[in-house]
């Protein structure tokens, strides 16, 4: 598979700078769904617990640093499972 | 937009489930053939950058905020049944991982966000430039499609809400209350979609021409006659 390197290296730079914005200035998250499903009393029923809960490691929550290598790994990781799912749906063709 | 579980009644989650596994099931059968070599990294580059994008929440109107959802811009450049994939892959990883969105909601979220939010800017776009031949049309296309996109995605999702037994408002009070709040987060989703392809259209022209993964009845954005047309 020919891979485009000068694609692949600013997607990734450009995603760990939206990792960092998104940790150190834009984190707090009060959605629009959230507030509107709030005042119409909608309860949340988890079924799954997942491991970090709000993009944050349990116990280390506010902790800039540790969100960042969080967001900057899950992004690798998201990156791997797209990358993944095309390369085997395309093998299969 | 993402629903936690408990937000909708079980028979609204199996409908939604059910609605979005006829897109998977055409969208991954499309992909097996439209995928090539060029669009497989694409696709891997857009949805990490498009997970990471979602993490950054800025303010808008009454102490709220948003975050891009991603959707037009994945179905405009790759194509809507591949921006399909992308989303699910970016929803399933917000769901297991972070409780970004629910288990039992996956197909609902999936449907509002993958399919509605990717769908829907694509059919509006393609329509527009298929009109408006220049670039002026593709930029107009893409914040238009992003724009009812995301307003589309939250009548979708207030409707899912009005009609569950679990939520205690009508279906009218819960789809005029979403659709209100994301008419502003609507714009300003269109305008990232048009700057992002704007800013390709400048940089990587290349990449907005690889074939689309798309439905056969829908066909290709003309983006060769809108690059061409100087315009």
């Amino acid at each position: 598979m020919v891979v485009d390197k000068k694609l692949l290296y600013t997607g990734l730079l450009l995603s760990v700078l939206f990792v960092v914005i998104g940790c150190v200035w834009l984190a707090e998250s009060n959605e629009t769904f959230d507030v509107v499903a709030e005042e119409f009393g909608a309860e949340e029923a988890s079924i799954w617990s997942a491991p970090l809960p709000d993009y944050e490691v349990p116990g280390l929550e506010g902790n800039v640093a540790v969100n960042i290598i969080i967001g900057v790994a899950f992004t690798l990781l998201t990156l791997a499972a797209a990358w993944g799912v095309g390369a085997v749906l395309r093998k299969r063709s | 937009m993402h629903i936690p579980d408990g937000f909708l009644s079980p028979a609204i989650c199996a409908i939604c489930f059910a609605a979005t596994a006829i897109f998977w099931f055409f969208g991954f059968r499309k992909a097996r053939e439209a995928l090539n070599e060029q669009l497989v990294p694409l696709m891997g580059v857009l949805t990490a950058m498009f997970f990471a994008a979602q993490m950054m929440n800025y303010p808008i109107v009454g102490g709220t905020t948003a975050h891009l959802l991603g959707g037009p811009i994945l179905g405009i450049t790759l194509g809507p049944y591949a921006g399909l994939i992308s989303m699910t892959v970016i929803l399933l990883i917000q769901a297991l991982f972070f409780g970004d969105g629910g288990i039992t909601t996956f197909g609902a979220n999936v449907w509002n966000m993958g399919v509605v939010g990717v769908f829907v800017p694509y059919i509006v776009c393609l329509a527009i430039t298929r009109a408006w031949r220049t670039k002026e049309g593709l930029l107009a296309g893409a914040f238009l499609g992003a724009f009812f996109g995301d307003v589309l995605a939250a009548v979708f999702a207030g409707l899912e809400l009005g009609l569950s037994v679990t939520f205690p408002y009508s279906v009218q009070i819960a789809v005029t209350a979403m659709a209100t709040h994301h008419s502003v987060i609507g714009v300003g989703e269109g305008v990232v979609t048009a700057a992002i392809l704007y800013a390709l259209m400048r940089s990587r022209p290349d990449l907005l021409q690889l074939p689309k993964v798309s439905p056969s009845w829908l066909g290709d954005l003309p983006i060769s006659d809108v690059l061409a047309s100087g315009g």
